[in-house]
């Protein structure tokens, strides 16, 4: 068997082959861009590159040598085209990242908003308090402020030259001819106004604005806020206050709360009490927020004075209700740490936009 | 508390009684120890005062105090040798000081502590002298120990029912039923001498509605004093200023037992007699305070047979007054009716321990006593004799009796109650029960006067036996929660104004004249007694707070404001016409984030509020018209029309009224009746389909007179289109050149869609010619081309 007439034998080719590998990935590690890519894939596997000349001399080689050269010319191809597909995504990326690095922002800067309100923290208080009741079925309505003596006092078993009326300091209108007006001095009229607007059984809330004829102080304003409640219906009795004012302030102020009726007196409730709950700031410990005593007074409160139901033509023998009035400007101070309540009423922006993120349960 | 067990011998503590009595409704708001800062004062007996060598005003005093002599520098003179005096010694703590004395030098002279006065020791107000003791006080006791000061004051709040605690005994006999410590029994007894007070002195009382009782006493020789040392230490701790014995004796008396008394000087009432009588108009009395009163027919009066002597029941008169001179006093204890005695306290604006009592209701069984009580302390403390008996005009009120049904208490509380329980409760109180026909009786003391209806005697059950034993229910409530309308639609305002990036400020419901003008309302309703004499009227809007609230804000540094408020305003009406209003205030800056152009709050704002406004309740038969009078720049507002109705305005002010309230950029407002707008709050959505169809888009600009409102060429542009005419966006308004002096571009960005089908180019241009013929026609508008 004579040897074969190929310019090129089958050591020389493998040896090539090897060369022209070594030679190709060297070439692709050192692209640095696309086109040097491009450049080396013509290099090493274009149709002059020594291995393509390899490739084509396979033809003129024995059987047993072209199995085996040709086995490497595949392996040999097969790596270099890796090794240019793998650098030229690399490339790829590299470009495209360089690309969004350009777009690359300042992600610290404040976000692009709405111009955003809030509501006011007697508001958010107020809606706490009303919602609490809605839940628990009651209807929330609202009353006139200027109001009569006639429900302001009388109907509320608070007659002429009563100490409970000459205590109160009422703002007066002066409007001739009607000497009866005043700025109501708490929630309490709408009480009758409920009453003698239908028959029992009656749930309402009431919250408002009241006023009093006092200076402006660091605790006090003539105008403060109330949220009146008034239950009236067959069998209601002072045990459904007391659970009815627990029920309400643990889910105002969080269920561990102990809550105390006081006896006390309002000339509208008979019998009366004065409600307060555990101070929510030190849980009845004693702290500057309740001088000290563990209690915080939440409100009047009482029975339904049997005169109040006489007033607006209920029969008292069969209905009895409760009625409680709180103020709640002093219980959003407490609850937002307002030192000086002239501070709700300044209008600041700086101070408003603080109640912003306060969560209104609804 | 030292008085309080003379009366009821409790053995609890101070807090603990305070704590007991407040949820039993006695209401202890504090517990005060005067004499807390009282240590180590003892007493000494003066041994020798000389002068101060190096001062004319101070002196030198020795002192024996017992265990040795100490020397003293004093600021007064009143003590000579003999005298026994307080001592405060280096490291004796004096309640007028803040830290313990110490040796000090003085002038040259070292004091070996001080000797102290009755204000000092907070005994009285006394600070005119060293306080000179009884010659009986044992040298070297100490003081605080030997006259009782180791003591405590309960601060009690009075609740207006209540007048029988406005006494010693009222506050025992709580404690007594609190505790069930039986009361001390009360001592009334009066040494008297022969001679009878009736002979002595008349008494005529011409209005016995007005002074059901009248009880005088005569106290003959009496020789005006100091009262005891611990009587004055009382008196102070009690709020009240120790006088004379005589005068202490009536008062000490009074706060013991509840009962007003007062002492006049025999010797100056004309006629030896008193005539309780109506005062006549104009009459003038100068009352103990040295002002010169004068009285209506209203008043009752107490006087003798030439003038009036007191205002009853309110305050003596300085003409017959007790003074250091006086020898024979009449002791007056009177009952009140309670109205009277309040009026003219209050007309006169004049309030005592007296005209508290009577005013809220004094006991009309307690004058003959109050009466044996200050004239035993009287004799005892300034000598002189008790006449025998008393002049005593008038009588008791029978005791009411008054029912109280169990079932009826039970179903009131929702805690059983027993025919027992009853019975056991007003006997605790002292009160008497009886049981005639099956129902539960109670006889009502005079002192009770808060105990009338069944109702009143149900709470002394659930006040007695405890409120803390009830139970917590509920109300078997068979109604779902809601809102009326009316707060509904005050929710919703709210709620818009947020959203559309308002800050809620809330303001006082005053208005001055000036806020009024600035209106343009004519008269307000006027507030009788104002706070304050520039606020007197009540605000007929809201604007002027926010104006106020603005230039509060730019004062303090801030500059973009942007502010709501929803309250009642008040308008003449009849006779009040009460509204909610809703307003609100934009100005300065808009607050974009850092990459937008910056740009100032103007018109727009203040009407893109109230467009969310008017979206958020449903409102939308609504449009802006003419220009309003009042704070409104005639150019750049309107009024706001709702339905046909003008409910309000929006606009930026006047750059007068900006200028007035200190704001240096445009300020853009609006306010509108919210009750009028609620009649058109309507909140029900109807769903309607969603185009399927892609539309033609269009952008068309015109050409028209500046005067021309781009409102109105907004809407004909929508009718003209034949009904395929879907959104329309105004995006662009432009004067100026190429466009000629006097009129102006508008450009639209105008949709063309069917319902069921895609339009063609052809259909659309259709509409498009329908669109520039109208506008032609109606407003001179030409087509701009390119």
């Amino acid at each position: 068997m004579a040897a074969p007439s190929s310019p090129i034998d089958s050591e020389q080719a493998l040896h090539t082959l090897d060369r022209e590998l070594a030679r190709g990935l060297e070439m692709v590690a050192a692209a640095s861009t696309l086109a040097d890519v491009e450049q080396a894939e013509a290099a090493i596997l274009g149709r002059r590159s020594p291995f393509s000349e390899v490739q084509r001399a396979l033809g003129d080689l024995s059987e047993e040598s072209r199995r085996r050269v040709g086995q490497r010319t595949n392996e040999v191809r097969n790596q270099l085209r890796e090794a240019l597909s793998g650098r030229r995504t690399a490339l790829e990326a590299e470009r495209e990242a360089s690309l969004l690095e350009a777009d690359r922002i300042d992600v610290t800067l404040p976000g692009r908003r709405p111009r955003s309100g809030s509501l006011h923290p007697l508001t958010i208080v107020q809606y706490e308090i009303v919602d609490i009741f809605m839940r628990m079925g009651y209807r929330v309505v609202e009353g006139p402020e200027v109001e009569d003596e006639w429900h302001n006092f009388d109907a509320l078993n608070i007659p002429p030259d009563h100490p409970a009326r000459t205590l109160m300091d009422t703002i007066y209108l002066d409007v001739p001819g009607r000497p009866e007006l005043l700025l109501r001095t708490h929630t309490s009229p709408m009480q009758i106004r409920t009453m003698e607007a239908g028959q029992p059984p009656v749930y309402v809330v009431v919250p408002g604005r009241v006023f009093r004829n006092e200076e402006v102080t660091a605790k006090n304003m003539p105008v403060f806020h109330q949220v009146e409640g008034l239950a009236v219906d067959e069998g209601i009795t002072l045990a459904d206050l007391k659970g009815t004012l627990e029920t309400f302030l643990r889910a105002l102020l969080g269920q561990d709360r102990r809550i105390r009726l006081i006896p006390s007196f309002f000339p509208f409730v008979e019998p009366g009490a004065q409600a307060e709950v555990s101070c929510f700031v030190c849980d009845g410990a004693g702290c500057k927020t309740c001088a000290g005593v563990g209690w915080l007074e939440s409100g009047g409160a009482g029975m339904v004075h049997p005169a109040v139901l006489e007033a607006v033509g209920y029969d008292p023998e069969r209905y009895t209700g409760f009625a409680f009035g709180m103020g709640y400007d002093r219980l959003a101070m407490i609850r937002f740490g307002i030192p000086d309540i002239r501070l709700l009423w300044e209008s600041d922006m700086r101070f408003l936009e603080q109640f912003e993120g306060s969560a209104v349960t609804v | 508390m030292s008085w309080l067990r003379e009366l009821c011998p409790v053995d609890l503590a101070p807090d603990e009684l305070g704590t007991l009595l407040t949820v039993k409704g006695v209401h202890v708001e504090a517990v005060i120890r005067p004499w807390e800062g009282l240590a180590g004062v003892v007493v000494a007996r003066v041994l020798e005062v000389r002068d101060h060598p190096n001062s004319d005003k101070l002196c030198l005093a020795r002192v024996d105090h017992g265990s040795g002599e100490r020397e003293l520098v004093v600021g007064v003179r009143n003590m000579k040798p003999g005298d026994l005096v307080p001592l405060a010694g280096p490291g004796a703590l004096v309640p007028a000081l803040p830290a313990p004395l110490d040796r000090r030098n003085i002038r040259g002279v070292v004091s070996e502590g001080m000797l102290c006065s009755p204000r000092e020791l907070a005994i009285s107000g006394d600070h005119g002298g060293i306080l000179v003791l009884p010659a009986d006080t044992p040298v070297g006791a100490d003081f605080k120990d030997h006259f009782g000061l180791d003591d405590a004051v309960l601060d009690i709040e009075i609740e207006p029912n209540r007048p029988d605690l406005m006494s010693v005994l009222g506050v025992a006999r709580e404690v007594a039923a609190a505790t069930r410590v039986p009361l001390a029994p009360l001592d009334l007894s009066v040494r008297e001498s022969d001679h009878r007070a009736e002979n002595a002195v008349t008494v005529e009382v011409r209005d016995l509605q007005r002074c059901p009782r009248y009880v005088a006493r005569i106290i003959q020789g009496v020789a005006i004093g100091p009262s005891p040392l611990r009587v004055q230490a009382r008196l102070t701790a009690s709020g009240m200023r120790p006088v004379s014995n005589v005068v202490d004796a009536t008062n000490y008396a009074m706060l013991e037992m509840g009962q007003p008394l007062h002492p006049f000087d025999l010797a100056l009432l004309s006629g030896d007699g008193i005539v309780v009588r109506l005062a006549e108009d104009g009459e003038r009395l100068v009352t103990l305070d040295d002002v010169e009163r004068s009285l209506t027919s209203e008043d009752l009066v107490i006087a003798d047979h030439a003038k009036a002597v007191a205002i009853a029941g309110v305050m003596g008169s300085a003409p017959a007054e007790v003074h250091p001179g006086t020898r024979d006093v009449l002791l007056e204890s009177a009952y009140f009716e309670p109205k009277g005695v309040m009026r003219t306290s209050r007309r006169l604006g004049l309030q005592t321990e007296a005209s508290l009592r009577f005013g809220r209701g004094a006991d009309p069984e307690l004058p003959p006593k109050g009466a044996a009580l200050a004239s035993r302390l009287i004799a005892e403390w300034a000598g002189g004799v008790v006449l025998a008996g008393a002049v005593d005009v008038g009588e008791a009120p029978a005791r009411r009796w008054r029912s109280v049904r169990p079932a009826r208490a039970s179903a009131v509380l929702g805690d059983a109650v027993s025919d027992g329980d009853v019975r056991e409760v007003f006997e605790q109180l002292g009160l008497r029960v009886g049981q005639p026909n099956g129902e539960v009786q109670v006889e009502i003391p005079g002192y009770r006067v808060d105990l009338d209806r069944e109702v009143d005697l149900i709470e002394e059950i659930a006040r007695v036996r405890g409120y803390d034993r009830l139970d917590s229910t509920l109300p078997g409530i068979k109604q779902p929660g809601g809102m009326a309308p009316t707060y509904a639609l005050r929710r919703t305002v709210r709620e818009a104004l947020v959203r559309a990036g308002l800050r809620e400020a809330i303001s006082l419901s005053f208005a001055s004249a000036g806020d009024l003008a600035l209106m343009g309302h004519g008269d307000g309703l006027r507030v009788a007694n104002p706070i304050s004499a520039e606020e007197a009227l009540l605000r007929t809007s809201l604007v002027p707070a926010l104006l106020g609230a603005a230039r509060r804000n730019v004062a303090r540094g801030v500059r973009g404001v942007s502010l709501f408020e929803v309250g009642h305003v008040f308008l003449h009406g009849d006779p009040v016409d009460e509204r909610e209003s809703a307003a609100g205030l934009l100005t300065g800056p808009a607050d974009g984030s850092v990459m937008d152009p910056e740009r100032a709050f103007d018109f727009f704002d203040a009407k893109g509020a109230l467009e969310a406004l008017m979206k958020g309740l449903g409102v939308r038969d609504w449009r802006t018209g003419a220009a309003l009078p009042g704070p409104y720049h005639p150019a750049r507002s309107a009024g706001v029309i709702a339905g046909g109705d003008l409910i309000g305005a929006v606009g930026e002010v006047h750059p007068r009224v900006a200028e007035r309230f200190d704001l240096p950029d445009p300020v853009a407002i609006f306010e509108v009746d919210v009750s009028s707008l609620g009649r058109r709050f309507s909140r029900p959505v109807l769903y309607r389909d969603v185009p399927r169809f892609p539309a033609v888009h269009r952008d068309l600009a015109f050409v028209m007179d500046e005067a021309v409102p781009a409102g109105t060429v907004l809407e004909t542009l929508g009718e003209a289109g034949g009904g395929r005419v879907g959104a329309v966006r105004l995006f662009d308004v432009f004067s100026g050149s190429p466009i000629p002096q006097g009129r102006k571009s508008l450009g639209f960005s105008v949709e063309f869609r069917a319902p069921d089908r895609t339009l063609t180019d052809e259909e659309a241009d259709e509409a498009v010619g329908a669109i520039v013929a109208r506008l032609a026609v109606e407003f001179g508008a030409e087509l701009r081309s390119g």
